[in-house]
């Protein structure tokens, strides 16, 4: 299935904690195109977690809507979103064949049917001879593409990722937004990805929304109408950054101060 | 078995029924036994020749086994599984539980003869009590042990409660609740036999303490090394099933 269409209306969000209460998001509007590649930035704890989350239905709102090609989201629904988290979340008892097919299994999808589309995922991300091992067996960047896998399996229009690659190294970062942006040019899901990274969101993105400092809420949106693969040194690049930073560096700072 | 560990594990016994047997020979031949005597009454109590009832007695010991342990999983993982999913349900009663344990069991197999008289039921609620306890706290254990995070995976991809609990809460806690089970099934064994030495009408326990009491010494060790024979077997199963399980996660 190719790209769906989101629509965040007026979306806040409340957590009642130990402390207090906490506001995560106020008044979110947002509005996510089929194909598109939107990435959230901002600082951390400023919501862009907990927006995901409620996007993909683990979270309902307290106030405001969610909205995906016409339907209204009220819990998780698999046909229509696919998540993928920071921490990748493979079961430790299933190899990665097993996991990658963990929401074809739910689905009630056969087993045969399961495994083989799985193997022909796992075939193109280079772990193909990977698939009978078990994720303690992997490194840290073969789990995260076993999780995107399980994710691209299910084939939703949408697919949601929660800081990625925030727990990989530099260069293995680096390497794999390469790889993602190769899957989702042929793919064409919409990728909502949240990330603090700026080389990441410009790297990436068609569209990249910053958001402020706690009370979360949408500062600015700036598009990225650029041909892929970037060259993150190019000048265009370069004034986007500039652009980009600016947004962002005052909320970092709220955060800091705070 | 590797030779490895059989042959020091042979030399061990050997030197310890030697020690037995030169200590034994020493002392009042009434009240201590040597393996030389003990062989031959072994070797009576298997034909048959010194308790003819003996199959029918141990075959009621293992049934109460069964039961009681059979109870005691079914009780234990209910129970577990009350308290751990629901943490205000776990607050409230896993501490009184955990100082239940602590109690020494034995003293509560007096009421238990009360209430439940000289027959079976009384051992098989006994077996039961021991064996309950270790098997609801691997299990409140084991549900600590679940990662929320694949909780929260397994519902991004549309698991349902029951089939959290299948596919993600049982896998992660097997090998806590498998070493719960081996536990609580070595306790339902010996408050069951225990509870047949304190006071029955049958079974093995009630075999030991009858030729216990009428001095035949050499047919009470025989009798005690059937019952550590039945303990070996029953154990050796366990340890089957849960090799069979670590497999199966």
């Amino acid at each position: 299935m190719t790209g769906s269409h989101i629509v965040v209306d007026r979306l806040s969000k409340r957590y009642d904690t130990s402390t207090g209460a906490v506001q995560a998001l106020t008044d979110v509007s947002l509005s996510v195109g089929p194909r598109e590649f939107c990435t959230v930035i901002g600082p951390s704890g400023c919501g862009k977690s907990t927006l995901l989350a409620m996007i993909g239905g683990l979270l309902g709102p307290d106030e405001g809507s969610i909205v995906i090609d016409g339907r209204r989201v009220a819990g998780p629904d698999p046909r229509r979103v696919a998540m993928v988290f920071q921490d990748p979340g493979l079961f430790p008892w299933l190899t990665a064949l097993d996991n990658v097919a963990f929401g074809l299994e739910l689905q009630g999808i056969p087993r045969a049917e399961r495994r083989r589309i799985a193997a022909d995922l796992l075939g193109p991300l280079g772990l193909r001879e990977f698939a009978l091992k078990y994720p303690r067996e992997l490194s840290g960047g073969m789990r995260q593409r076993v999780a995107i896998a399980r994710a691209l399996a299910i084939d939703s229009g949408i697919v949601l990722m929660d800081e990625p690659f925030g727990a990989l190294d530099e260069q293995t970062r680096f390497l794999m937004g390469e790889w993602l942006l190769d899957v989702w040019t042929r793919a064409r899901k919409t990728v909502v990805f949240v990330t603090h990274s700026l080389q990441e969101a410009l790297a990436l993105s068609t569209r990249v929304v910053v958001m402020t400092a706690r009370p979360g809420r949408i500062k600015s949106v700036i598009d990225l109408p650029l041909p892929y693969p970037r060259d993150l040194e190019s000048p265009e690049i370069a004034s986007f950054r500039a652009k980009l930073w600016g947004e962002l560096r005052e909320e970092s700072l709220k955060t800091m101060n705070q | 078995m590797r030779r490895g560990v059989v042959l020091p594990r042979a030399a061990i016994v050997g030197v310890l029924a030697l020690g037995w047997e030169i200590t034994a020979r020493s002392m009042d031949p009434l009240l201590y036994v040597p393996p030389s005597r003990v062989l031959p009454a072994l070797g009576r109590l298997v034909a048959l020749e010194s308790f003819p009832y003996l199959p029918e007695h141990l075959w009621l010991t293992l049934r109460e086994i069964l039961i009681a342990y059979a109870l005691a999983v079914g009780g234990g993982i209910a129970t577990g599984f009350a308290l751990g999913l629901r943490p205000g349900l776990g607050r409230i009663y896993a501490p009184l539980l955990g100082a239940l344990y602590a109690v020494p069991s034995v003293v509560w197999y007096p009421s238990l003869m009360l209430l439940f008289g000289l027959g079976a039921a009384s051992k098989i609620a006994f077996g039961f009590l021991l064996g309950f306890f270790p098997i609801t706290l691997a299990v409140l254990a084991g549900v600590r042990q679940v990662d929320p995070h694949l909780v929260t995976v397994a519902r991004a991809f549309g698991a349902r409660p029951g089939t959290v609990f299948a596919r993600v809460m049982l896998p992660s806690m097997l090998s806590t609740l498998t070493g719960g089970l081996r536990a609580g099934l070595a306790l339902s064994v010996v408050g069951v036999i225990v509870g047949e030495v304190l006071g029955s009408k049958a079974g093995l326990g009630y075999l030991i303490n009858y030729a216990y009491g009428l001095l035949r010494t050499a047919d009470y060790v025989a009798l005690v090394l059937v019952a550590l024979a039945l303990v070996l077997a029953i154990d050796g199963v366990a340890a089957l099933g849960e090799r069979r399980a670590r497999r199966w996660a």
